[in-house]
């Protein structure tokens, strides 16, 4: 794994992470929630916020997915290709974010921005761990959220927004997808997979709790979209 | 330039080792380059070259070489794609992968496809073609990333100039295999 270029920061908690990717100047990167914006609930700002912390997961989402191509370069070709094909995804997911906060009157570097994802998935040094925290519980956590956040935005009369929501869905539900059908065939080629994926996730956990602030909480605490878990391929009663 | 099915196989599995080693490099380039932008047009365009190397390693089955078989090319040519990759200036990056790197394969590509039988090699020669076609659209999304961010387009012309004449100077890309290397 080549973990040469970008090193590791301590934050709250005495969580350890990857630090920030490069960033440009003009963003006011944070390493606490707590240092992050709170506008008014529904207000325009917050309307901005919201679309301003999307487009910079997506290029998060990016960055991981783009790593995993760099530090991972024995794993199977078709997956290399999915994860090529993810990059995309989010490259094109970040750009119409993008244009749906100018849109909104927003602009890039407004709201402070923190890297967390991207430090915690990249701290695991297996792509089996790699997928499970991010393909399986992060981005299987943003089919809850986006459902509810296209919800949300026509409840506020912003179809606009919502239809954007609507049409990124369908592609995070592939990369959930692909992360379950990787795990799976990954595991019945070696058992140790299993236990890799599964100590990632119990280490994200602790630290997802780790790096709340007090008061604030770590859940996932919006409605299961369980319809669009069960199209990604989870096992679901 | 008459090539047979084997240096044939050799010239597509070198293709799509230099393809997956620029998809390698973009991919390295997305987290480590700060302009969102640039970051952006990387993360776009390992994915056509990801697609590349796909067709070019489905090729290489159909020519006596296993499936997604890539070839390195002359250690003189990987040490120009390493030094290539090795640099950290936005603008240098850019000017490497646009202006020395794709043009670099691009031309390789339309020499192949001058030298060979577009009708005994024509499944070649279709996926060729197609990629040709994604890089006028690399190149010119290129250049519209330039003109978004003037800042990533004034690269020093002397280097530049530099990369491009080692790339001129290396006419050959594809190694030679073992037993037919040249003696010392």
């Amino acid at each position: 794994m080549d973990r040469s270029t970008i090193g590791t920061i301590q934050v709250r908690g005495g969580v350890t992470l990857r630090a920030s990717p490069a960033r440009e100047p003009s963003l006011r990167v944070v390493t606490d929630q707590a240092s992050m914006a709170h506008p008014e609930e529904g207000s325009p700002e917050h309307r901005r916020e919201i679309l301003h912390g999307d487009v910079h997961e997506e290029i998060q989402s990016l960055e991981i997915a783009a790593q995993s191509l760099v530090d991972f370069p024995e794993a199977a070709w078709e997956l290399r290709l999915q994860l090529a094909r993810q990059a995309w995804d989010e490259v094109r997911h970040a750009r119409t974010f993008l244009r749906r906060l100018r849109e909104l009157g927003g602009f890039r570097g407004e709201f402070p921005v923190i890297d967390q994802e991207w430090g915690l998935v990249c701290m695991f040094d297996s792509l089996p761990g790699r997928l499970a925290v991010q393909n399986r519980v992060f981005e299987a956590g943003s089919l809850d959220v986006l459902k509810q956040a296209s919800d949300v935005s026509r409840r506020w009369g912003d179809d606009v927004t919502a239809d954007v929501l609507d049409t990124i869905l369908p592609d995070e539900i592939q990369h959930v997808r692909f992360g379950n059908e990787w795990l799976a065939r990954l595991r019945r080629e070696d058992p140790r997979a299993l236990l890799q994926a599964v100590s990632a996730m119990s280490a994200a956990r602790a630290w997802i709790r780790a790096l709340a602030p007090p008061g604030e909480g770590s859940g996932h605490d919006v409605p299961e979209n369980t319809e669009d878990r069960r199209d990604a391929g989870f096992d679901l009663a | 330039m008459t090539l047979n099915v084997k240096e044939r196989g050799d010239h597509v599995a070198t293709f799509r080792w230099i393809a997956v080693r620029w998809m390698e490099t973009l991919a390295r380039w997305v987290p480590t380059t700060p302009e969102t932008e640039a970051k952006l047009a990387f993360g776009t365009h390992l994915w056509d070259l990801a697609q590349h190397a796909d067709w070019l390693g489905q090729r290489t089955r159909e020519l006596r070489l296993p499936v997604q078989h890539s070839r390195a090319p002359t250690p003189e040519f990987v040490n120009f794609l390493d030094d290539l990759g090795a640099t950290a200036a936005t603008d240098r990056r850019v000017a490497a992968f646009y202006d020395c790197g794709l043009p670099a394969l691009e031309r390789r590509l339309r020499a192949y496809v001058a030298a060979v039988d577009p009708l005994l090699d024509g499944p070649t020669v279709r996926i060729v073609e197609r990629i040709l076609f994604d890089m006028e659209r690399m190149k010119r999304e290129g250049a519209e990333l330039r003109a978004e961010l003037p800042a990533v387009a004034g690269v020093d012309a002397g280097w530049l100039e530099a990369q491009r004449a080692r790339d001129a100077s290396l006419a050959n890309v594809v190694a030679p295999r073992p037993a037919e290397a040249v003696p010392a």
